[in-house]
């Protein structure tokens, strides 16, 4: 199984759609794509994961880098699309309330 | 280079034989013959010369072309020759690179290794087996002088070498905290400055860390992020969620841990594991929790360390045994 | 004693005489056609890593004898960008990965003796001998 990155770019607005899996072997093609985007000052990133059937905490630990790079450089990072599995492993990490919407937390974490 | 020398006339009998009457029984000679070769490291450069000179031998009538060709093959076998030369060497180097992972996880066994305490009225297993060589999952029991026990289980996200050289340090970072009476929270809360601050930006821990007290029968806990266990109620005879809130550990500095309690009965069970558990994949998906629940309550009369090895061995079996990720799972029990 | 004779590799085409020569000096010392292709295979390896990493190069040709045991020794010399690392040039696996043909440690293993100096900005050379058995 391999793992597709599409990224569409509007001004500041960033949009990628993953398709396939996320694993130990598509981990460091997708960190090598949109680590290098996440630099960019002021980005909005939105990463479209409906298409993705199986992730492992390798991919979290992607976007986990990326989410902090982008928020370093002060932009946005957003996940759409996940699966229930996703959800929950987002929300067991208490990943989900400091990305995505949370913004509550986010704020008193800082 | 005794076979080098019999070898001329080993061939020369097998083309003999075969060219008389094509029988498999000479193919089969032949296929023997070529065991012999390989481990005598003939190339088969070799082979195609050696066969081309026998062949001019044994019939001087056949056409120059024919005999030429074989000049052709030979130029096109060295290459294949050489290649498999090349894999020999590889070979041998892959398996020094084994014992010296080998070796690895064997020192990473000693640094991490952790004893399952003694105590009365408390009955602890543990089990926690790495995918591929070194472990991932780690998992700690501490003793004080008050008889509490704590308990930490925690995954690297990341998987092999890498994940177990950062759990190493996790161990000596626990080590360093000191155990006064901190609750568990406090005590994620620590770790967690120390994951932030030591280790690479893209690896990050989880972990359950559980405080028994045996003389309540009270367990506190707190949770980084990590797969939540279960809570078996005797009485009840159900399972429930262990919930606990709580990010990862090294992502935000300031990240503040809830602690939790619950009253354990007698007969009570608390179950943590590992990712490496629920992840668990089988050609038709991963199993539910709920399958989970049913493989332990399957051995649910014996042993906290039975029932820990068992259910190890039933969902090794369901993956067909291809662990992919650390394996940990850890029960404590109450006595009745 | 050695006698030597050389060809400038700066296209493909060189590496077929750089072959043809050492393919004539083999068969006359009395090489084997094994030996022979072993040594002509060696070349190629050499003569196609200058065509392709130098562009330009030498490849010389000696033959030796040392007790009265004759042999040929290829002298392959570039002014290319050199290697920096040679010990990974050196490792199987390392330049065969890209389906690229039998690397360095190829020759090595074809020849019996195998030199090579290199320092980056300086070129490249490497010496390989094979003796008549």
């Amino acid at each position: 199984m391999n793992l597709t990155i599409d990224t569409k770019k509007t001004d500041s607005l960033l949009e990628i759609t993953l398709n396939g899996e996320i694993d130990a072997y598509t981990a460091p093609k997708l960190r090598d794509t949109i680590f290098p985007l996440s630099e960019k000052n002021g980005i909005k990133m939105i990463i479209d994961l409906s298409g993705v059937s199986y992730m492992d905490s390798t991919g979290l630990g992607v976007f986990v880098g990326v989410f902090k790079n982008v928020k370093a450089n002060g932009g946005h990072f957003q996940l759409n699309g996940l699966s229930g599995r996703l959800q929950r492993l987002f929300e067991i990490t208490g990943l989900a309330d400091i990305i995505d919407v949370n913004r509550q937390i986010e704020g008193e974490a800082k | 280079m005794d076979f080098r020398e019999g070898m001329e006339h080993k061939y020369r009998e097998l083309l003999e034989n075969y060219i008389k009457d094509q029988s498999e029984q000479a193919l089969y000679a032949g296929q023997k013959f070529s065991r012999k070769t390989i481990e005598h490291k003939i190339s088969p450069e070799e082979i195609v010369s050696l066969h081309k000179s026998l062949l001019v031998e044994m019939h001087p009538e056949l056409p120059k072309d024919v005999i030429d060709s074989f000049d052709l093959l030979l130029e096109v076998m060295m290459g294949y020759g050489l290649t498999y030369r090349e894999n020999e060497s590889l070979r041998s180097k892959q398996a020094e690179l084994r014992s010296e992972m080998e070796i690895a996880a064997n020192v990473q066994q000693t640094l991490l290794g952790t004893t399952i305490p003694e105590v009365d009225g408390l009955d602890i297993g543990a089990i926690s087996v790495p995918a591929r060589h070194m472990n991932g999952d780690y998992y700690h029991f501490v003793q004080d002088e008050n008889n509490c026990i704590s308990v930490a289980i925690a995954d690297v996200i990341g998987k092999g070498i890498p994940a177990a050289l950062c759990m190493s340090m996790i161990k000596y970072a626990m080590e360093s905290i000191p155990e006064n009476r901190l609750g568990p929270g406090s005590i994620l809360e620590n770790l967690n400055r120390i994951v932030e601050q030591n280790v690479d930006p893209s690896m990050f821990i989880t972990m359950f860390y559980g405080l028994y007290n045996p003389e309540t029968n009270i367990l506190s806990y707190a949770s980084a992020g990590h797969e939540p266990g279960f809570y078996y109620n005797a009485a009840e005879k159900s399972y429930a969620e262990l919930k606990a809130k709580g990010l990862l550990l090294g992502i935000e500095k300031k990240t503040k841990y809830m602690n939790y309690e619950k009253q354990v009965s007698p007969g009570d069970m608390v179950i943590l594991l590992s990712d490496g558990v629920t992840e668990c994949r089988t050609d038709e998906g991963f199993i539910e929790r709920e399958t989970l629940v049913g493989y332990i309550d399957k051995y649910i009369h014996l042993s906290a360390q039975e029932i820990v090895n068992k259910v190890f061995k039933d969902l090794e079996k369901l993956q067909n045994f291809q662990l992919r990720d650390d394996f940990t799972l850890i029960i404590l029990k109450r006595k009745v | 004693m050695s006698i030597q004779s050389c060809v400038t590799i700066i296209n493909e085409w060189d590496i077929v005489a750089a072959r043809q020569l050492g393919r004539n000096v083999a068969k006359e010392l009395g090489f084997g056609t094994v030996d022979q292709a072993r040594i002509t295979t060696a070349i190629s390896e050499l003569a196609r890593n200058i065509y392709l990493y130098a562009g330009k190069g030498q490849i010389c040709i000696d033959k030796l004898y040392e007790g009265g045991k004759p042999g040929v020794r290829i002298n392959a010399i570039d002014n290319g960008p050199g290697i920096s690392d040679i010990r990974q040039v050196m490792e199987d696996g390392y330049s065969t990965s890209g389906g690229l043909g039998a690397g360095l440690p190829g020759v090595k293993r074809l020849m019996d003796q195998f030199v090579i100096e290199s320092n980056p900005e300086e070129g490249t050379q490497i010496t390989a001998t094979k003796w008549l058995r």
